[in-house]
């Protein structure tokens, strides 16, 4: 059957319209999302004067009073390294155990295993604010408050589910012939799973260990609960910061705080950027 | 080297018996073919000699030695899967000397190996290359070099030239065919494809439902099937049936189709069913009326699609022919050539 010219091209127009206003969308949601973030960024190197002028200046003089005051007079680098220590140390442990986890449900035949899973996963559903007052005295009991090990376990509790989760359906979607073909080549189940299935899983592992770092890095509930001086991580600092009720609200220290919480993170977010997207792909179109 | 003896193995999912009671002796260096239709428990049969599979019941020998309980890499075994299971990260190198490093050979060794296997399969300037950078019928002969540099008591393959196109098929064929005949190891070949079985294996085992439905060499097959299942599987194109009553040593169609029976099955009396094969049917001047509805001429051969009182029917003729559809013919078969089976039981006269 062939097809008029003037159809096709009638088509091809409608085709060449839907992709523009597909990606104008696109650009509006972006914007929507960026630009508090451009706003804090701007705010972070505008003098304390500039700041709530009506209507918002753009044009400014910037200074960087707000980092090099801030950070010589407060913790924030200390709270800075105790944010990557925690983000991290939860990330990986998350990574290791959650993994493994995920590959079981995925492969063994365990009785009653898709119940256990539906269990591991139905504790995200509860809400962290009934697990942040048992955890602290339990926490308080064993001596732990202020200690960084007990906020990564913390973070564990409600990473691990969702690494566990999310590599289950890396791992269904690799052909278990692979492990196979290593346990008859010489390996035990876990031989073939860390030295084939790991290194195969890469792309799948990195991408949920940003999103895991970028989860526990962000978190701040459990982070007020569980630490009052030695392991507070940045977004205590801010809260601290903004709800600061003798000197009130610095705003310019506030935006420089929250600006470099963000960057670290986009660097490192940027840096596995090529990882993120092929283990994403990969969890769409396979898991 | 070893054979591989199969007895009695059972295997159960849940309360669901999948495999019945087979029982298999193959002997050392022999090439074993398992056929059968999706589902008949051959694929099941092959994991479990593996040790991928738990065996429900029975036992399971390799090289003298009862490998219920072992675990997969104690077996002495190489495997080659329908996907080739090539690890994605390696090269084809470190592929097919996996194995060996696992099993702490020196590395001399692993070089010597692998260099040989890839000679043998024309691999050498592939060693370096990932799996993705090569082709189909490349990808398969490295998962046959990563079974052939072990050097196992047994080769277990698994449906291995599923994946490739027809000419690399017939190809590959040979090539495997050449590589048991040089290494002469005991190999058991699972396939659905009975062209492949036959000519690749010594012997062949016929499965169905979970049951070994017959084993013995290829043409003892294809010459005297066991069953009507063996004998509608086994041949392509596949063997002609004809339903009909059999009485004072005469088989009937419908009125006036009678054919006089072999010796073995003329004093059978009652529901019969006639096999011949489509090269064993002649067209003639008189004998049972058939309508032509298809001719489907190949070259070296034609292949007639006719009608015998409404029951199809398949001749191959090795000459050309100048019948067209809807010509009334007349064919004919040997006595030699026909096979009767009990329409009830399904078992050969």
């Amino acid at each position: 059957m062939s097809t008029n010219p003037s159809t096709s091209a009638v088509l091809m127009r409608r085709l060449h319209v839907g992709q523009n206003v597909r990606i104008l969308a696109g650009v509006i949601v972006a914007l929507m999302f960026l630009l508090p973030v451009f706003w804090m960024v701007l705010t972070s190197f505008k003098f304390q004067r500039d700041i709530f002028t009506t209507p918002p200046t753009f044009l400014f003089t910037p200074t960087l009073e707000n980092y090099t005051r801030y950070l010589q007079q407060s913790n924030i680098p200390y709270q800075m390294m105790n944010t990557v220590i925690v983000a991290f140390g939860a990330g990986l442990i998350s990574i290791f155990t959650g993994s493994m986890a995920g590959y079981a449900l995925a492969r063994l035949r365990i009785r009653g295993a898709g119940f256990l899973g539906v269990l591991i996963l139905m504790s995200r559903g509860v809400p962290p604010i009934a697990l942040a007052v048992p955890m602290f005295l339990v926490g308080r009991s064993l001596g732990l408050i202020d200690k960084h090990i007990y906020l990564i376990l913390a973070y564990c509790t409600f990473l691990i589910p969702y690494v566990m989760w999310l590599m289950r359906g890396f791992f269904l979607a690799l052909p278990k012939e692979l492990e196979e073909s290593a346990m008859i080549d010489g390996c035990s189940r876990l031989g073939a799973f860390f030295k084939i299935i790991v290194p195969i899983s890469l792309p799948g592992l990195l991408s949920t260990l940003i999103f895991c770092v970028i989860l526990a890095w962000e978190e701040l509930l459990f982070a007020i609960v569980l630490t009052n001086r030695i392991a507070t991580t940045v977004p205590v600092a801010i809260a601290n910061i903004a709800g600061d009720t003798v000197n009130g609200a610095n705003w310019g220290a506030l935006t420089a705080v929250g600006t470099m919480t963000v960057v670290p993170v986009v660097i490192f977010a940027l840096l596995v950027q090529k990882w993120l997207i092929q283990g994403l792909a990969d969890g769409a179109t396979k898991g | 080297m070893g054979g591989v003896r199969i007895r009695d193995v059972r295997k159960s999912y849940g309360g669901l018996e999948v495999i019945h009671g087979v029982n298999i002796e193959i002997p050392d260096g022999q090439f074993v073919a398992l056929v059968g239709p999706s589902g008949c428990g051959k694929s099941t049969l092959l994991r479990m000699i593996a040790g991928l599979e738990e065996i429900s019941a029975g036992t399971i020998e390799i090289g003298g030695r009862v490998v219920n309980d072992l675990p997969p890499r104690d077996r002495d075994i190489a495997m080659v899967f329908q996907n080739y299971a090539l690890y994605p990260h390696m090269t084809v190198r470190k592929n097919m000397g996996f194995a060996l490093r696992q099993r702490k050979f020196p590395k001399d060794e692993i070089d010597r190996r692998v260099e040989n296997a890839a000679r043998i399969l024309g691999l050498e300037h592939v060693l370096e290359r990932k799996p993705r950078a090569l082709s189909g019928g490349q990808r398969q002969r490295v998962a046959m070099g990563r079974a052939i540099v072990r050097e196992p008591d047994v080769f277990l393959f698994d449906e291995p030239l599923s994946n490739l196109d027809a000419k690399l098929r017939v190809q590959m064929r040979s090539e495997l065919k050449e590589l048991h005949q040089r290494l002469k190891i005991t190999t058991v070949y699972v396939t659905h494809d009975q062209i492949e079985a036959m000519t690749l294996a010594d012997r062949i085992v016929v499965m169905n439902g979970g049951n070994v439905e017959q084993e013995g060499e290829p043409l003892e097959l294809y010459d005297r099937p066991a069953t009507l299942f063996v004998a509608a599987f086994i041949g392509s194109p596949p063997m002609n049936f004809f339903e009909g009553t059999a009485a004072g040593g005469q088989f009937t169609i419908g009125q006036d189709v009678r054919i006089v029976l072999p010796p073995e099955a003329a004093g059978f009396e009652g529901a019969m069913t006639l096999g011949i094969r489509p090269e064993h049917l002649r067209l003639s001047e008189n004998g049972w009326p058939a309508t032509v509805s298809v001719v489907e001429p190949t070259g070296s051969e034609t292949q007639i699609t006719a009608r015998v009182h409404g029951q199809v029917v398949r001749i191959l003729v090795a000459d050309r022919t100048h019948v067209g559809p809807g010509e009334n013919i007349h064919l004919t078969a040997e006595m030699r050539h026909l096979h009767c089976f009990d329409s009830k039981t399904g078992k050969r006269l």
